[in-house]
């Protein structure tokens, strides 16, 4: 997920000096114990450093040690089994008769009455309707939130329709519609019950937390499985991948509202019921917004991915064009996607801004009239464009007005991996590096992990989740990796483990450097900053297209996508959790004559570990839910056996995979973890 | 303000006998307040024992109607917890509670809610001001719970915005104003609704001295125009000095002592008490019928007169100005006699032994 939880600052800063506490003996250099001293002294580290020797020596000594094959199930049969029943009961079971069909059947009607609404309001209707909403959401009024937002609007649709790829744009917002709508609907109401009962919230709490670590791609299967390809599953995955941070943030929206506020409004007699609706729920209206964004955005990245199990749009079109390599088509849909991304996140952010500035401003009755008058006007212009549009418009964007880029974009990226992919004088090229980076990191990373016993890697994996969180961080972790190897799919899991290790090594690097550089250096914040909002508002499936245009078809064209995907977070949180740290220890160091290097490497690291550590928890998450994806681009491993599974409908291959996938999440995710946010959590 | 109170009125408006509030597990917190063993433990050691605490132990006191009944203790002293059960905001564990004789504790929901909506209404510490509804919204949100009409209830708003001096200021959102103004608003939505009691959880801590001044002579003032009775809690003994009518002092749950500032400073009840009101100027709050020696034959006639409630400070003046000792008369009739020493006596402190012995049976027992 795009959205990196930062634990709030007093919890950090008591981190922090317990951090301070513990390690005082790092303070003298000079006069402080040897090296060997000084690891004696801290069992832990010992205790991490013996088991990775044992590692090391076992898979040095042994040379192959995957997953006894005595230990694995068939899980095959079972589910060709399943497979089958549900092909041939698809028709009569009752389960789909009298539910699932009803589902489905709902879905497909609503998306498509949607589309066919777009349709009849014609390019004119769709153009002027939608950039007359975004003005209006933007506040309706000359100011520059509400110019801004309502030219970002007109924009895009004029860039989207000019670009061919109007009716492709109408069918993803038309599923977006429907998507959002009942996500934000459903995701309201877990909030709700999450927040107003603490039983409810003890029950879904930690299923939000599991989803959250979910790729993305493995939700996609379980849903062909009831549904089959179209868009009903497309629509579904899509409201179940983005309900939960609308969940989250209402509940979270509703539990922090002022105490004080409620307490009044019990004192003056209130029902419970009108509590909610006076008090409880406005109070949470700004959480509830920023909750609604993040909706919109997950949806948005689902919709695009969800073309993997037929939905239609320019996800669709991303999909085919990257099946037969055409590049060209693929950066213009990706282009129509981000712009699409850019409209929504702008137009949702800067209702909730306005919404904000009204809340501690007030407003004028005449804006206000202005506003119910503007609002109005969207619903007239919707109703005569709906019945009449065909009169004022084509239902697509004129032929005449569009250009074609695919031919030159195609030739651009030719131009491109001729002249830069490989052989530069000295510095090699994109391809070329990307080869190395295959050669030198992945190749021996994964022998590595092949080549290491079983034992030893479940070894290192409580031992290094007991240190960093607890005990039942290292349980949960060797129950994943056990259950990799029961369903047979130890091999692929390492191949994929690797890609994940080498993009986080990665994403690290790059998010750290950033961040550092971003926390110290005030312009270079500034130039990130916009850059970074953009990019972590962009669909998964949009950051390959530039990748492969780069580098071709290889492992490390997935984890390059998903360092660039995954080293947004990881520097947002970085230079967050070095700005914020004490400024009165950042004072006193600087009054003690300390230069820069010193105050960084003394002070702001060893206070912000909290935050790096939760850095590289989301980089884990992040990096993983990419590198599954790069299936499609050839990443392999498991990956390539859920799209395979997708695209071919075969269960038996796609379900374990993306069962594997979900076991190494939760794992990673585990195992970074600091133990105190989770203990919070529970 | 400091008079006493003469008539103790028939029905109080609230009356409490032996409440308690016990924090804890439910079945363990309920048991407490029967079980003599553990009543008689002090906090820490019942904390111990049983993983339970105590915020309001044994208290029982009434409020005189008109009167502003003020509780004042140190943070954690369980003050806040004993407002709120008055209307059983924290629900008590154990006791009797009663506002004009009606049971409380025995309320169903929608009695309870009447009883919020319509006779006590609260002020808070915190304001608990809605951000998101301007001025007039928010003074008005108690009438709107009750289900009146938007037109008259922002009428009445409007009345009240102006009556705590906020004029003016109707359409702003409680985050563009000051923190005092914010305390008006909350004060305005407590008048709203006309309330037989106000409670006041200490409303003015979280303002700073000058306003909190202007504050407490808003108080003063209301009550003077409307004798609202009031319950008022705070931990600044001056503000318990100048608005209460009664001060219950309260120390780890239990009211230590009960009176009027007066009897408070002048004759406290223990060493806490004794602590507590060291600093106080005593001129300024103990009235010359203490101060007085009783009238002999001879003191009939001479001297200036000067009501029995007249602040020794003031006595001060009028025996210093005229030179001579001043006659305390009451009704007409010379009820004794102050003069230099035994104004002293009262500045100095040393007037605790012997005095008083008349006011004995206007002494409202400690609990």
């Amino acid at each position: 997920m795009s959205t990196p939880t930062i634990p709030d600052k007093g919890e950090q800063r008591t981190q922090d000096a317990a951090a301070l506490d513990k390690t005082p003996s790092g303070a003298g250099p000079d006069d402080g114990p040897g090296p060997l001293q000084r690891l004696a002294a801290n069992p832990r580290a010992l205790l991490v450093l013996v088991s990775l020797l044992v590692v090391v020596v076992s898979a040095a000594v042994t040379g192959s040690g995957a997953w006894p094959r005595g230990w694995t199930l068939d899980i095959e049969t079972p589910l060709n089994d399943l497979d089958n029943w549900l092909v041939d009961n698809r028709e009569t079971s009752p389960i789909f008769l009298y539910f699932l069909l009803h589902i489905s059947n709902f879905a497909e009607t609503s998306v498509d009455a949607i589309t066919g609404l777009l349709e009849s309001m014609g390019w004119l209707g769709v153009t002027l309707v939608g950039t007359l909403i975004a003005w209006a959401a933007g506040g309706a009024d000359l100011s520059r939130r509400a110019l801004r937002t309502g030219g970002t609007a007109l924009g895009v649709f004029i860039v989207c329709g000019v670009l061919e790829m109007w009716e492709a744009t109408m069918e993803t917002l038309a599923l977006m519609t429907a998507a959002v709508f009942a996500s934000a609907l459903l995701g309201a109401l877990l909030g709700l019950a999450a927040g107003l009962s603490d039983r409810c919230e003890r029950l879904l709490r930690p299923v939000f937390d599991t989803m959250q670590v979910m790729p993305a791609f493995a939700y996609l299967l379980p849903l062909l499985l009831m549904f089959g390809i179209g868009v009903p599953s497309a629509l579904i995955a899509t409201v179940i991948y983005a309900a939960p941070p609308m969940a989250r943030l209402t509940s979270l929206g509703l539990r922090s509202a002022d105490p004080a506020a409620l307490e009044a409004s019990t004192s003056l007699g209130s029902t419970p019921w009108q509590r909610l609706r006076t008090a409880r729920v406005p109070l949470a209206r700004r959480q509830m917004m920023l909750g609604l964004n993040q909706a919109i955005m997950m949806c948005l990245s689902m919709v695009v991915l969800a073309s993997l199990i037929g939905s239609e749009g320019l996800g669709d079109e991303i999909y085919q064009a990257l099946g037969s390599l055409d590049i060209g088509t693929a950066l213009t849909a990706g282009t129509a996607v981000v712009l699409i991304a850019v409209l929504l996140d702008r137009t949702t952010s800067a209702a909730g801004e306005r919404l904000d500035a009204v809340a501690t401003a007030g407003t004028t009755r005449l804006m206000r009239r202005v506003r119910a008058g503007v609002w109005g006007l969207v619903l007239v212009l919707f109703g005569v464009f709906a019945a009449k549009g065909s009169v004022f418009s084509e239902s697509e964007w004129p032929e005449a007005w569009t250009v074609d880029i695919t031919r030159q974009l195609d030739s651009a990226v030719g131009w491109f991996t001729d002249h830069l992919g490989s052989g530069v004088p000295v510095l090699g090229g994109t391809v070329t590096w990307a080869q190395g980076f295959t050669e030198y990191m992945l190749n021996p990373l994964r022998s590595g992990l092949l080549a290491t016993p079983w034992w030893a890697l479940a070894l290192l994996v409580a031992v290094v989740g007991w240190i960093v969180g607890t005990w039942r961080a290292a349980a949960t972790g060797l129950v994943c990796l056990a259950l990799v190897g029961v369903m047979g799919l130890w091999e692929v899991s390492m191949d994929t483990l690797s890609q994940v290790i080498g993009g986080l090594l990665l994403t690290v690097v790059v998010g750290f450097a950033f961040g550092v550089l971003a926390a110290r250096v005030e312009r270079v914040d500034r130039l990130l900053r916009p850059v970074l909002d953009t990019m972590q508002t962009m669909p998964q499936f949009v950051y390959l297209i530039p990748v492969i245009a780069l580098v071709g078809l290889s492992r490390s064209a997935g984890i390059i996508a998903a360092v660039i995907y995954a080293a947004p977070a990881v520097i947002r949180i970085t230079a967050q959790g070095l700005r914020y740290v004490d400024a009165a220890a950042m004072e006193a160091s600087l009054s003690l004559g300390a230069t820069g290097k010193q105050q960084l490497l003394q002070v702001q690291l060893p206070l912000a570990r909290k935050s790096l550590l939760v850095g590289v928890n989301q980089g884990v998450v992040l990096v993983l839910s990419m590198v599954v994806i790069a299936g499609l681009i050839g990443g392999g491993a498991l990956g390539y056996d859920v799209v395979q599974g997708l695209s071919k409908g075969n269960l038996s291959q796609g379900l374990p995979a993306g069962i594997a996938i979900v076991c190494l999440g939760i794992m990673l995710d585990r195992l970074t973890q600091p133990a105190s946010a989770r203990r919070r959590d529970q | 303000m400091s008079e006493t109170r003469e008539s103790a009125p028939v029905n109080p408006v609230f009356s409490v006998r032996n409440l308690w509030k016990v924090f804890g597990p439910k079945g363990k917190a309920n048991r407490v307040p029967g079980d003599e063993q553990l009543t008689g433990l002090s906090g820490s050691e019942l904390t111990e024992r049983t993983g339970c605490t105590a915020a309001v132990r044994d208290v029982s006191f009434d409020v005189r109607k008109g009167e502003v009944f003020v509780v004042m203790g140190l943070s954690g002293s369980g003050k806040s917890t004993l407002v709120r059960c008055l209307t059983r905001l924290i629900e008590p564990t154990s006791g009797q509670l009663e506002i004009d004789g009606e049971d409380v504790l025995g309320m169903d929901r929608t009695r309870l809610r009447e009883l919020r909506r319509h006779r006590a209404a609260m002020v808070f510490q915190n304001f608990g001001l809605l951000p998101h509804r301007s001025v007039t919204d928010n003074v008005a949100y108690g009438l709107e719970i009750q289900g009146i009409g938007k037109r008259e209830r922002r009428a009445k708003a409007a009345e009240m915005v102006e009556k705590v001096g906020l004029q003016g200021l109707g359409d702003r959102r409680p985050g563009q104003l000051s923190g005092g103004q914010q305390q008006r608003v909350g004060l305005a939505r407590a008048l709203a609704v006309d309330p037989e009691v106000l409670l006041f959880d200490e409303p003015f801590s979280a303002l700073d001295p000058l306003i909190r001044r202007d504050m407490q002579e808003e108080v003063i003032r209301l009550h003077r125009a409307e004798g609202r009775t009031m319950v008022f809690i705070t931990h600044d003994l001056q503000e318990a000095l100048r608005l209460g009518d009664r001060i219950a002092l309260m120390r780890a749950g239990e009211i230590v002592q009960l009176g009027t500032p007066e009897e408070i400073v002048a004759r406290p009840a223990d060493d806490y008490v004794r602590d507590f009101v060291r600093d106080v100027p005593r001129d300024q709050v103990i009235s010359v019928r203490r101060a007085m020696r009783p009238a002999g034959k001879a003191d009939a006639a001479g001297g200036p007169a000067l009501a029995p409630d007249t602040l020794v400070s003031d006595a001060i003046e009028a025996v210093a100005r005229s030179g001579e000792s001043c006659r305390v008369v009451e009704g007409g009739r010379t009820i004794g006699v102050v003069d230099h020493d035994r104004l002293l006596k009262v500045v100095a402190g040393i007037d605790q032994d012997g005095e008083g012995e008349a006011d004995k049976d206007k002494e409202v027992a400690a609990v």
